[in-house]
């Protein structure tokens, strides 16, 4: 089939494994994430505490530095566990706000469109379609959360006058385990909600408001019930305090205001299974016809 | 192993079941599928496809089961859903890039194919135009175009010319006729338009509240019906009639000279002019008539026997 030609011919040459396919989808959901110009601006944003944190630590080993601008030692951060922390802390809002505007556009755009029953004839399975869309979501994620971190906490290592790096491992390690933990919910969730609202603008509220509402609603149970329980509904909570224990940081010195790590776990994984019944229930070729 | 296999296919939609152990073997180069609202074409392609799952019995495309091997035949298969379904803030060529991809191809390739594929459907011009820019006979064209840009052994075109203008349509027609010429693509094509079906395919299966109406070989229906015929004549028809006979014609004589009869493959229309001029009779018209899909969808639709049936004349 040439162009000049213009009529059919058969395809003879050779295909892609069939494992690959999701990569293409992630590959084409991460262009189409990052086509828009809000996305960049967003990440760009996203990137200011970065900068910040990035001074503290510049300031914290060059005392030439501190001495020009007048700081104490006293005043400049402490470079441990606890400053990644922060770290953490502070880019798991710019994640959640960029996943409550990419999603929206992965998942609402195809089923505005109507173009599942297309897509999902290929040989590609609904399970491959969500995990492709996840992973152009998660990789974009990642852009604002651990590889920022990772590189802060190489950029340390560099600017150390004592080895510094490998002794504090753990801290790398408990931070991209934790920012994992962190995107891999906020992209299951914000595919989920997604698929089931066809704007994209409402989509990006009901993300917003499915972290904050329930935190909000926990708060008011423990306070009304006085019981530590209602704090199971506060995800950005529930994930520092996962945090704090992965990077070995002491928790919050109120007993009520601790969970067991189980009741975390249990209700990262119980939200996250609902997203995937969610996911299930809509990601499909064609409506399920009933009665 | 025909092209469509079906053994006993039942699919069941909640309580209610859609397509009712249909049994058949679909070998034709291009076939027709037909039948009324709610018939269940939709759904033999969705199971075909691999949407459904079948209750009881199963379907095989190319020798494959539709449910257990579906990622195999979905490869094999191009499908032109009959609803717009596309990604509308792409480029004509983005998508069927995307789309060519997901079929398998590399990424190389599948742009080169997409272009291909583009300019053999028509909208070479307009491809790097966004597809919810396009009209909707043109965005029937991207459908098609997605759905060949891969190679295809088996397209399935669902309601192809629907909503498209005279012009549109025959263009359609046209390029399904030429991917037939091709040889490589066995097509499977849903219409409510019996013209359509008639001008392109060679088998149809006409389906009626879930159950084979029909499975008939079009191209053997035209050479069989060949040999019918209507005359219009003038002078002595009697005698004329006579002579026919005597060729081994089937031969029924009207009132006002008009004369129905089958003939035998041997004998040639101009053997009824010769014995015409013979006899001093004027032939005024000839109609060769065959039995159109028309006839036998019509015919379809009146039995009401649940069993499939293979229409003859």
């Amino acid at each position: 089939m040439s162009v000049y030609k213009r009529n059919y011919r058969a395809y003879t040459g050779k295909l892609t494994p069939a494992w690959t396919r999701i990569f293409v989808l992630a590959r084409y959901g991460y262009a189409e994430a990052w086509s828009s110009r809000i996305t960049v601006g967003m990440f760009t944003l996203s990137m200011v505490p970065c900068l910040v944190f990035l001074f503290a630590i510049y300031f914290a080993n060059n005392p030439v530095a501190r001495l020009l601008l007048g700081l104490r030692p006293q005043n400049v951060l402490a470079i441990n566990a606890a400053f990644f922390i922060n770290v953490l802390a502070a880019q798991s809002v710019p994640a959640l706000i960029l996943a409550s505007w990419i999603a929206p556009r992965l998942i609402t755009f195809d089923l505005a469109d109507d173009a599942l029953p297309i897509l999902l004839s290929h040989p590609i399975s609904r399970f491959g379609y969500v995990f492709g869309k996840w992973l152009a979501l998660f990789a974009s994620l990642s852009l604002v959360t651990w590889i920022p971190a990772l590189l802060l906490f190489a950029y340390q290592g560099y600017s150390s006058p004592q080895p510094w790096a490998l002794s504090h491992l753990p801290i790398a390690g408990g931070m991209v385990a934790g920012a994992v933990i962190w995107i891999a919910f906020l992209s299951l969730l914000g595919l989920a909600l997604s698929s089931w609202v066809k704007w994209r603008v409402v989509a990006t509220g009901a993300i917003i408001a499915a972290i904050l509402v329930p935190a909000g609603v926990g708060g008011i149970v423990s306070a009304v019930l006085r019981t530590r329980w209602g704090l199971l509904l506060n995800f950005p909570y529930m994930i520092s305090l996962l945090w704090q224990r992965l990077l070995g940081v002491p928790g919050p010195f109120n007993s009520k205001a601790s969970l067991p790590t189980a009741a975390i776990t249990a209700m990262f994984t119980l939200a996250c299974l609902l997203c995937v019944a969610m996911l299930y229930a809509r990601i499909r070729a064609r409506e399920v016809v009933r009665g | 192993m025909g092209v469509i296999d079906l053994e006993g296919l039942e699919v069941r939609l909640g309580n209610r079941t859609v397509l009712d152990r249909l049994t058949g073997a679909l070998q034709g180069h291009v076939i027709g599928l037909l039948g009324p609202n709610g018939a269940g074409k939709s759904t033999l392609i969705n199971t075909l496809l691999g949407f459904h799952r079948p209750a009881r019995g199963s379907a095989h495309v190319f020798g494959l089961d539709t449910y257990r091997e579906r990622a195999q035949i979905r490869g094999a298969i191009g499908y032109m859903p009959e609803n717009d379904s596309f990604i509308g803030n792409m480029s004509g060529v983005r998508f069927v890039r995307y789309m060519a991809e997901l079929a398998g191809l590399p990424a190389a390739q599948a742009l080169e194919r997409a272009h291909e594929a583009l300019f053999c459907v028509g909208l070479g011009e307009v491809r790097y135009r966004k597809v919810n820019t396009y009209s909707l006979g043109m965005k029937q064209l991207i459908k098609l175009a997605q759905a060949l840009a891969h190679g295809p052994r088996l397209l399935i075109l669902d309601e192809p010319t629907n909503g498209l203008d005279p012009i549109a349509r025959l263009r359609m027609i046209q390029l399904i006729k030429d991917i037939r010429k091709e040889g490589s693509v066995r097509l499977l094509i849903s219409s409510h338009l019996l013209t359509d079906i008639d001008e392109t395919c060679d088998e149809v299966l006409i389906l009626k509240r879930g159950r084979i109406a029909a499975l008939c070989n079009l191209e053997a229906e035209r050479r069989s019906n060949r040999s019918f015929m209507e005359l219009e004549t003038v002078g002595a028809t009697e005698q004329f009639s006579v002579r026919i006979r005597g060729l081994g014609c089937e031969c029924a004589c009207f009132p006002g000279g008009r004369i129905k009869l089958v003939i035998p493959d041997h004998i040639e229309a101009r053997d009824l002019y010769v014995i015409a001029s013979e006899q001093g009779v004027q032939i005024r018209r000839m109609n060769q008539r065959r039995d159109s899909l028309e006839d036998i969808f019509l015919r379809a639709m009146d039995h009401e026997s649940a069993g499939p049936a293979n229409v003859s004349l």
